[in-house]
């Protein structure tokens, strides 16, 4: 492929996800490490090409001249090996975000880029552009250790290089069949500098190669896609912030779901409402022990403002999340760029339903809540039983008025149901278990009355809002009535009738309250969803196909955005986007159960 | 007053300061001032359940305590002095300490089940580490833990004085 920019920017679809578990790369298919934040995923980035061209800093690695670009990951792990073609050579370039051991003595984080020169000669050349602080703050360039160096603060990074010459941080080189060099950039925050030796270098390399198809390998899934689901297993890991086992929804932030638009919104948080979704895809595949750490942080993360339940919460479980503007030029030129996300404010009642929903899995495995656990979930069912009346903003996070959304409502019932079967099986104090079973049937009955439009033969978006919704997938997902009856059933149709344009789904077409937002992308998950809806309604052929159109449209690596132009087939939003690869997993469990 | 009478009832004060500390962070922690749960963090280094953990934790904690005690008096007799003012001043400097470094970073440090800064996608940690000035489990956790432990030191000054 050739690598193309636009303004200095590469399309989102030629971005791949390096990552160590703290933080993550994205490597342009052109060699550019053009987004880096440190030292953790929602620390501001050093290398942030991605959002401001000029401003942002990169790590650029690629032959002087024209050259074609191709790649892979190194099967079933995630690291990156990109070959360049030119008219003299091919050289290859493997990229991997160290894993280190907390009794070796490393830099905090790590990035190591491998070079080697398979044919001919081909002349090298690369520049290390450090810009700390989303490119605001004042970064210093110096030298330490015959190193080149930059520090900002409590923050620096370093390069080292060998086989290259004189270190610099920026250069060429010309390499001749055999020769091979590597350039590692080191990270630290807080504490002094770390620099390698090449040998300690190479084990943590070694190790990092390892770790991976270890990791891989313990995917106990045997189904249809396979491959499409171990990358999107892998992809999910480098969302999963290690320190915590906290999930991010994505490691970007204000990447735009329109091109030159406003929805740009920060995702390096975890939403509670993909919980359910998480801890699902990773106990189906057999990952029992980053399902429980998500689960003990989920809880341990909330505790502060339970039984109100926070919509996103920081890595670190914070609550903190307030929104504002950098004053960066944005993908290009998609402006504002924010960070934070106020979405936190909202209330979203779904999240409860998402919630309970994944403490019901957890224990449909086989585990049991203690004491404290029991009671701040039946505290939690509590408060929905007596706000589910209310209006909020729904899945999507609308800025318009709140209002009664059907999904939300469908989802507090999941949260009661689920509480009161909990209590039933004496996982809960079961005080309070009638009168959860009564408000469900209470929602069950606002839902069929307001929600359901005959006409259409659907369910609705909301209350004042009667078009359609893709989130109303969701309800036969997780057991609103039977999966075939009859009202889920001919709402999947629906959706898929009047929101599907080929094998893309729009999450709805009406009234968001995002001024200048304009006309968005499909959303990737949307199409997963229905995928699995089609399943799980025992239209199985139906997913079958529609699912094998949609894994052809991941990148040229098996990542998926958020949405996805129709037009073109070009990504938008952030990326890549736990929630479409964790919707793919799901799905593909789904098709392999009904198969069954 | 002998230097036994201070050892024996700065310990009395540490058992008591110790049943007001935990006491005050469980209040903080129901009223949402914090999540920050010292019995369930010391005890998970032990146990993966979280009942066993918090009986080990609150066994711990409250040895925990009477040590700490015992550190107080050894101050108490080498400065020749206690009282209140003198314990509260302790109990500021011994919260600063447990806030910025036993729990930020000794804590993760041998804890078995905790993250840390340097965990990476090879280990699967249960517990978040707390963060400097204990930040993660809320903003306030600082402030919460600070005050208690000058209410510590307070009552364990106060004892050792003779009440």
């Amino acid at each position: 492929m050739q690598p193309r920019r636009t303004d200095g920017y590469a399309p989102i679809r030629d971005y791949a996800l390096i990552g160590d578990g703290r933080t993550c790369a994205l490597v342009a298919l052109d060699g550019s490490i053009d987004w880096l934040c440190v030292p953790d995923v929602d620390s501001p980035s050093v290398f942030g090409r991605l959002l401001d061209a000029e401003r942002g800093g990169c790590f650029e690695l690629q032959p002087v001249e024209p050259f074609e670009a191709e790649r892979a990951y190194l099967e079933d792990s995630n690291v990156l090996q990109t070959t360049f073609r030119t008219a003299s050579g091919v050289l290859r370039v493997t990229d991997l975000m160290a894993l280190t051991h907390r009794d070796d003595l490393s830099p905090l984080r790590e990035v190591v880029r491998r070079v080697e020169c398979l044919s001919g000669t081909v002349r090298l050349r690369w520049r290390v552009d450090p810009r700390f602080g989303y490119g605001t703050a004042a970064t210093r360039l110096e030298r330490r250790a015959g190193r080149p160096f930059a520090w900002a603060g409590a923050d620096a990074l370093w390069l080292s290089t060998w086989n290259l010459g004189e270190q610099r941080f920026e250069g060429e080189a010309e390499l001749a069949a055999g020769d091979g060099a590597v350039l590692a950039i080191g990270v630290s925050h807080g504490e002094p500098a770390v620099f390698p030796g090449i040998d300690e270098l190479v084990r943590r390399e070694r190790r990092t190669h390892e770790f991976w198809p270890r990791f891989a390998g313990r995917a106990e899934y045997d189904g249809p896609w396979r491959d499409a689901v171990v990358r999107s297993l892998l992809a999910l890991k480098l969302c999963v912030f290690a320190p915590s086992g906290a999930v991010v929804a994505a490691p970007t932030t204000a990447l735009p779901e329109t091109l030159g638009g406003t929805r740009n919104w920060d995702y390096r948080f975890t939403w509670v409402r993909d919980a359910s979704w998480t801890i699902d895809a990773l106990l189906a595949l057999g990952y029992d022990d980053e399902a429980h750490s998500f689960f003990w942080w989920l809880m341990h993360a909330s505790r502060r403002t339970q039984p109100r339940l926070q919509v996103l919460y920081r890595v670190n479980g914070s609550s903190k999340a307030s929104e504002r503007e950098l004053a960066l030029d944005g993908y290009r030129g998609s402006h504002p760029v924010r960070i934070g996300n106020a979405a936190s404010e909202q209330r979203q009642l779904d999240i409860y339903g998402a919630l309970v929903s994944a403490i019901w899995l957890y224990v449909d495995d086989g585990n049991h809540l203690d004491r404290d656990t029991a009671k701040e979930v039946a505290e939690i069912a509590d408060l929905v039983a007596s706000i589910w009346r209310r209006p909020d903003s729904g899945i999507w996070e609308v800025r318009s008025e709140p209002t009664h959304f059907i999904q939300s409502k469908g989802m507090c019932w999941v949260a009661l149901d689920r509480a009161a079967r909990l209590a039933e099986q004496g996982e809960l104090p079961g005080g309070h278990a009638a009168r959860w079973r009564e408000q469900a049937d209470a929602i069950r009955d606002f839902v069929d009355d307001e929600g359901w439009d005959e006409k259409r033969r659907s369910y609705v978006r909301a209350t004042t809002m009667r078009e359609l919704d893709a989130s109303l997938l969701t309800l036969s997902l997780l057991g609103w009535d039977d999966a075939d009856g009859d009202r889920v059933r001919s709402t999947v149709d629906a959706v898929r009738r009047e929101l599907g344009h080929g094998p893309y789904v729009y999450r709805y077409k009406g009234e968001d309250g995002v001024a200048g937002g304009g006309e968005e992308g499909a959303f990737l998950t949307c199409s997963f969803w229905l995928v699995d809806a089609l399943a799980r309604t025992g239209r199985v052929e139906d997913a079958s196909a529609l699912m094998d159109e949609l894994v052809g449209l991941a990148n040229d690596v098996g990542l998926y955005a958020e949405e996805v132009d129709p037009r073109d087939g070009s990504f938008l939003g952030n990326f890549p986007q736990a929630l479409s690869h964790l919707a793919l997993i799901n799905a593909a469990v789904s098709i392999a159960r009904g198969r069954q | 007053m002998s230097g036994i009478h201070v050892v024996w009832a700065s310990l009395a004060g540490g058992l008591v300061g110790t049943i007001a500390l935990t006491s005050g962070l469980r209040i903080a922690q129901e009223v949402g001032l914090t999540r920050m749960d010292i019995p369930l963090l010391l005890g998970t280094a032990f146990s993966p359940s979280r009942s066993r953990a918090l009986v080990i934790g609150y066994g711990f904690h409250a040895l925990n305590g009477l040590a700490f005690s015992l550190v107080y008096a050894g101050i108490f007799l080498a400065v020749g002095h206690t009282g209140p003012a003198l314990g509260a001043g302790l109990g500021l400097a011994h919260g600063m300490v447990s806030g910025g470094a036993l729990l930020n970073a000794l804590l993760p440090a041998v804890h078995p089940r905790m993250g840390t800064p340097w965990t990476d996608s090879e280990e699967t940690p249960l517990l978040e580490p707390p963060g400097f000035l204990l930040a993660n489990y809320g903003p306030r956790t600082a402030i919460v833990s600070l005050v208690l432990h000058v209410v510590y030191g307070t009552l364990v000054g106060w004892f050792a004085a003779g009440l």
